[in-house]
């Protein structure tokens, strides 16, 4: 078999091929680190590669299944962790040098539960510094960069997430979402990102960013590897002291093709907001195509929408600053100077400040549950823009001239504040070849929903066949 | 710098000293630009009406 044909293949794909011994995970693994060694002097996806480690794996699940010990889809599949997930015995930086050497004695739960489930982990993904940035960039380790323009950003902060797993680095990554670092490089790469309910994927062993507002996720190529994936990372942990103790259904029951029905509501505010007009189109056609299928799209109004940025900023900057405080008398030197800058402005944020937004994300937390009492999805853009050039610090949004952060993180962070789960999945191209985004989410807990409707979009598209130049 | 600053450069000095964070040379004048502009973006969250609001403060999900 054609190694890059197994490296494009879907998690669901190669494991049916794993499971009746067509496919050993052994070719799977050689394929990748073939794609990986190719690609990699491009992409800069990997912070740390564990080419052997991956092969002793991938010949110790060759054996389990000859033996009759298949353990199910996940099974001899290639898996990336962000370089910010705990992995005992090897490395784990966060994306930074102050932790080059910092080995982790414990695995985090999400670790534990790929593993289990047979997974082969290939290495640590690149990422923006600590989580703090939503473009890909790391001077540490070398920015990252977009497979479908290297002198495109990745989107961040889970950068190296979403190269490897559109360049077929990887099968299956991780994010973790605090203000979009899931949904925003999956946009900007033209792959799949799922910000799961906060408190459904257990963050216990990720190096946090704000407490409140992480959220780890699966990055992929398909709507049904997010499917196969939340069925592995998903359940209540109690190690995690925001996790959730919910039912965990079977998540590819939502992958039926059929949106019958289903109620989806256009915030108007969303394309009120700067948007490049070639963005705003695509998605428009996205939404059409969901009515043509039988789904009810109607425009609603979230009012609270503009004050998403600042209840996100105080939060995000001041738990930010609240958990690295001992890095920032220790060790400011060493860190990213834009980093360190955001870092050193959180202590200035007052307890005032901090609580007046969580007073604020409580009404805004409340006007989007009231608007999904009436609809079942909240649906828009996920970025206004396509990806933006390495190191810019503007980006043009239709008329608007605007921040980079600011902009990229627009649409995202309004799920980051409510907790809801909320899917990125490609809905077109520009006409310089740059992937665009649709974003869907729903009500807390219900994945099965966003999914639903994900799955039948895409299905109902190629989007997510196109692969970059690269 | 915007115009409406809520904090002086001799409160800036103060804090940050407070804080141990250097602020000598071009890095301190970055940083105050940095911390004025952030300061500046919340100033719209005193014109939501939280009155009776909670903190939301534990944010524990449904079924947490």
């Amino acid at each position: 078999m054609d190694a890059l044909e197994i490296c494009y293949m879907s998690a669901g794909q190669l494991s049916g091929l794993i499971k009746s011994k067509e496919i050993s995970p052994v070719e799977v693994i050689d394929a990748h680190l073939a794609r990986i060694e190719a690609t990699e002097p491009v992409l800069n996806s990997f912070i740390t590669l564990l080419p052997d480690e991956a092969r002793a794996a991938a010949r110790r699940a060759e054996a389990d299944i000859q033996a009759g010990k298949y353990r199910g889809p996940l099974h001899g599949i290639p898996v990336g962790l962000k370089d910010l997930f705990n992995t005992a015995g090897v490395r784990t930086t966060s994306g930074s040098k102050i932790f080059d050497n910092f080995i982790p004695t414990e695995d985090c739960t999400v670790a534990i539960k790929f593993r289990e489930a047979g997974s082969i982990l290939l290495g640590k993904l690149n990422m923006h510094q600590f989580a703090y940035g939503p473009t890909g960039e790391n001077p540490d380790y070398g920015h990252m960069h977009n497979p479908w323009d290297p002198e495109l950003v990745t989107g961040g902060s889970s950068g190296g997430s979403g190269s490897a797993t559109v360049a077929g680095q990887c099968t299956i990554t991780t994010g973790s979402d605090t203000g979009g670092s899931v949904r925003i490089p999956a946009a900007l790469c033209g792959i799949v990102g799922l910000k799961p309910t906060y408190g459904l994927v257990s963050r216990f062993g990720l190096t946090p960013l704000s407490w409140s507002l992480d959220h780890p996720g699966p990055m992929v190529r398909t709507v049904e590897d997010a499917a196969l994936a939340m069925n592995v990372m998903a359940g209540h942990d109690p190690k995690d002291v925001a996790s959730a103790k919910v039912d965990v259904p079977d998540y590819t029951t939502a992958l039926t093709g059929d949106v019958r029905g289903l109620r989806i509501g256009v915030p108007e505010e969303y394309f009120d907001a700067p948007l490049d007009p070639q963005v705003g189109q695509a998605v428009r056609d996205a939404l059409d195509l969901l009515e043509s299928m039988g789904a009810v799209v109607k425009p609603v109004s979230f009012p609270m929408f503009k004050d998403a940025f600042p209840i996100s900023t105080a939060i995000l900057m001041a738990e930010a600053s609240a958990y690295h405080r001992d890095l920032l008398t220790k060790d400011a030197e060493q860190l990213y100077p834009p980093i360190r800058l955001r870092l050193e402005a959180g202590l200035f944020i007052s307890s005032a400040d901090y609580l007046r937004a969580q007073q604020a994300r409580t009404l805004f937390d409340r006007q989007a549950r009231q608007l999904l009492e009436d609809v079942d999805l909240l649906a828009g853009p996920t970025e206004p823009v396509t990806a933006p050039q390495l190191l810019a610090t503007r980006v043009q949004a239709g008329e608007t001239s605007m921040g980079t952060t600011p902009a990229l993180t627009q649409y995202t962070r309004p799920y980051n504040i409510t907790g809801m789960p909320a899917i990125s999945i490609p809905c077109g191209f520009s006409e310089a070849g740059l992937p665009f985004a649709l974003q869907l989410a729903g009500r807390p807990f219900d994945e099965l929903t966003v999914l639903r409707a994900a799955h039948a979009y895409e299905q109902a598209t190629d989007w997510h066949k196109r692969r970059p130049p690269i | 710098m915007p115009e409406n600053s809520r904090l002086s450069k001799d409160a800036f000095l103060f804090m940050a000293a407070s804080a141990g964070i250097d602020v000598s040379g071009e890095h301190g004048e970055d940083l105050f630009a940095i911390v004025q502009a952030t300061l500046a973006g919340l100033d719209s969250l005193k014109d939501i009406d939280v009155t009776d609001t909670e903190p939301d403060m534990s944010f524990a999900p449904e079924g947490a």
